[in-house]
């Protein structure tokens, strides 16, 4: 094939995804969808392997794979022309029940030529509590509707009764109606975009292409390898639910142009629903996989050709059914993709060329709060605080991580306005901003995080109920790189007002800390609470990674730092070692002495052995 | 000539792991060499300022050349648990 005519299919398969997404959004009505780009949308090859990856949650790209394939030996000699399947089963596919897959066949001329599939993460799926992150969970039975293949759309005709029986298991049904209806509208525009391509070019050449495109992908991938040095390179995340602590352990080993990732060691899977499974584990790595080393390579089956993983059955990155799994998607697949995300930076460090692309990790926690109740116009409203895709960036070998940066799985993911989420919610902020001394100290420090507040308002019934998925207020699992230190944990409270004004106690209702707040505060990390009439529930996001050796961060940013209150002049001093005179400059002669003390002190420190 | 094996170390002419910064030599290649660097380990809580709010048995372990007391790695561990160990084979 020419390359002209490759190229130009290669970029109509890259707009066809484009298509599909803008589609699915402008249908979906919810803020998980549309703010938070908690989504994804890819095309894939006639057996169900990943052909074109498109963005949005990156996980998905491969698990989506797993769900075509699924669908193709459920279905054998039943799939139709204008057919559309469901799967949202964990031990199928899926990362959890909340994200349904809807994967469509593209027939051309009768002939099936590829898959069109996306996810989002649907208003409710009927679990325990609404929302689907059912934290009180101890199997998958009640964690919501579960399928492991279904056929929704019947050659173009709605299954009603499927479909009436779907929404008959779930709350708010006609969001979740608009959730389902948005990827149907999306696989019909990549369906009919790709036969307007079939059309054009004929479906031996676009096939052809679409081959070459996967061939392509694995040579450059392995032509990368090549390239980097051989090694293996560790990485440890841990986490802490209730009084439990859960480790994920990596061994990634590269040799010449294969890659392997061996969570052998890791926690036994748990009672609570922050396991994954198989293929989520697998989509886990992949998601910071595609960006860090294959940022210019189309991301397709190719890639994956060189990649093998080793996660022991029964462990949190490979749970047997019936395990709860609802929170995997913040529990072990974060930690999964945190824990590759170190290892492959670690490599990228070890090479002259490729240092440059090596980051400390982003948002590790991934927390998230979900909120249910009656908002203020009487809708039954839930759904997730978007603040949870706020993120914060990890330092790089040349810069800052980026202050609530975002996240490395979902590349588009961005938090709603304050507007936004007090008009969905009956709730109003008392404050949000980003957090001093929060991101990990380094050479390049990393990116701050997230601190808001807030307090019902206006709600029909006093309040609104929460979930937290809290973990990693314990354990910082934003780690740090070539010495960067690791980012700030989470931290979540309940402000007890209400029991201070029955004692009596001024509340403060403009409140812009929580120093200045009046009641009681209670540490929480896991489970359903109420946000009922003068409490408050603060919440504080993790900080990015730090990058290299603080000591060696240019005096004149920690002077900037402090200025724009990103760290705080006594970390700036006991951590960086500069000093700032009375006006904020760098006090050069006290910087030098400061940080000859904390190096005579470092030198001072025992042997490691 | 020496050759980066890490943000923080390289493989010297002589084979040996070396700090980047100094070049003073912290073992063979291809072998583990945390054991030969000086060891801090202090709770990580309160470590980077008042966010720092981590349980207090999370030790932040930081691992610096015996040579000029640059900071080659850190990591946080639970007492007892051993030391994340990267080889780069050249």
């Amino acid at each position: 094939m020419d390359p002209i005519t490759f190229s130009i299919i290669r970029h109509r398969l890259y707009r066809v995804i484009d298509e599909a997404v803008i589609t699915l959004k402008h249908v979906s009505g919810s803020a998980i969808t549309n703010e938070g780009h908690d989504l994804m949308v890819s095309l894939y090859r006639a057996d169900g392997s990943l052909l074109m990856g498109g963005v949005g949650f990156l996980h998905h790209l491969t698990s989506a794979a797993e769900a075509c394939k699924a669908i193709i030996r459920r279905f054998e000699g039943r799939i139709n022309a204008g057919d559309v399947f469901l799967t949202n089963c964990p031990y199928t596919a899926a990362l959890h029940t909340s994200d349904v897959y809807l994967v469509s066949p593209i027939h051309y001329d009768g002939e099936l030529v590829a898959w069109s599939a996306c996810f989002v993460h649907v208003y409710d799926i009927g679990a325990m509590v609404p929302g689907g992150f059912s934290p009180d969970s101890r199997d998958i039975f009640t964690e919501g509707f579960s399928s492991p293949g279904l056929k929704l759309v019947d050659r173009g005709e709605m299954n009603t009764d499927i479909m009436d029986t779907i929404l008959n298991m779930v709350r708010a049904p006609e969001m979740v109606a608009l959730d389902l209806s948005s990827m149907i509208a999306a696989n019909n525009v990549a369906r009919e975009r790709m036969v307007a391509l079939v059309d054009k070019y004929g479906s031996k050449p676009v096939d052809q292409a679409c081959q070459m495109l996967v061939d392509q992908s694995e040579q450059s991938f392995r032509e990368r390898l090549l390239e980097l040095p051989d090694g293996r390179w560790e990485s440890r995340q841990y986490f802490d639910i209730e009084e439990e602590t859960y480790r994920v352990l990596l061994a990634m080993t590269k040799k010449g142009d294969t890659l392997n990732f061996d969570f052998t060691g890791s926690s036994p899977q748990s009672k609570y629903g922050i396991n994954c499974a198989y293929w989520a584990a697998w989509g886990g790595f992949f998601a910071p996989l595609f960006p860090l080393l294959c940022y210019d390579i189309t991301w397709n089956d190719g890639v994956l050709r060189p990649i093998s993983m080793i996660a022991p059955e029964g462990t949190i990155v490979n749970c047997t059914r019936p395990a709860p799994i609802s929170l995997a998607t913040v529990g072990a697949i974060q930690s999964v993709n945190n824990a590759a995300c170190i290892c492959i930076s670690k490599m990228l460090s070890a090479s002259e060329k490729y240092a440059k692309e090596a980051t400390a990790v982003w948002h590790g926690s991934h927390f998230a709060i979900f909120m249910f109740g009656q908002n203020q116009k009487g809708q039954e409203a839930i759904g997730i605080m978007t603040e949870t895709f706020g993120g914060a960036g990890g330092g790089r070998s040349f810069a800052d991580g980026v202050d609530v940066g975002g996240e490395i799985p979902n590349p588009i993911g961005r938090m709603a306005n304050v507007e936004t989420t007090e008009s969905h919610f009956p709730v109003r902020y008392l404050f949000r901003r980003a957090t001093s001394d929060s991101g990990g100290p380094g050479k390049y420090r990393g990116g701050t995080a997230l601190e808001y507040a807030i307090q019902q308002h206006d709600s029909p019934d006093g309040g609104i109920n929460y979930v937290v998925s809290g973990k990693g207020t314990k354990f910082s699992m934003s780690d740090g790189l070539g010495g960067g230190y690791p980012g700030a944990p989470c931290n979540f409270r309940w402000v007890h007002n209400n029991e201070a004004a029955e004692a009596g106690k001024n509340v403060n209702p403009f409140a812009m800390s929580p120093e200045q707040m009046t009641g009681e505060q209670e540490s929480i990390s896991w489970g359903v609470f109420p946000l009922m009439d003068q409490d408050v529930l603060y919440v504080r996001s993790d900080g990015g990674g730090g990058y290299g050796d603080p000591l060696m961060r240019e005096p004149e940013k920690i002077a900037r730092d402090v200025r724009e209150g990103n760290v705080s002049e006594g970390v700036g001093r006991d951590v960086y070692g500069v000093v700032l005179d009375a006006d904020g400059d760098v006090d050069a002669a006290a910087s030098a002495a400061a940080r000859d003390a904390i190096r005579a002190v470092r030198l001072g420190q025992k042997a490691a052995e | 000539m020496s050759t980066r094996i890490s943000a923080s170390l390289v493989v010297d002419d002589n084979g040996e792991i070396a700090c980047m910064e100094c070049g003073h030599a912290l073992g063979p290649a291809g072998a583990p060499w945390k054991k030969a660097a000086r060891l801090s380990e202090t709770p990580l809580q309160g470590s980077g300022g008042e966010p720092y709010s981590n349980a207090a048995n999370v030790l932040l372990r930081q691992f610096f050349c015996p040579g000029c007391a640059a900071l080659l790695d850190s990591e946080s561990a639970l007492a007892g648990d051993p030391f994340l160990n990267d080889v780069v084979r050249l």
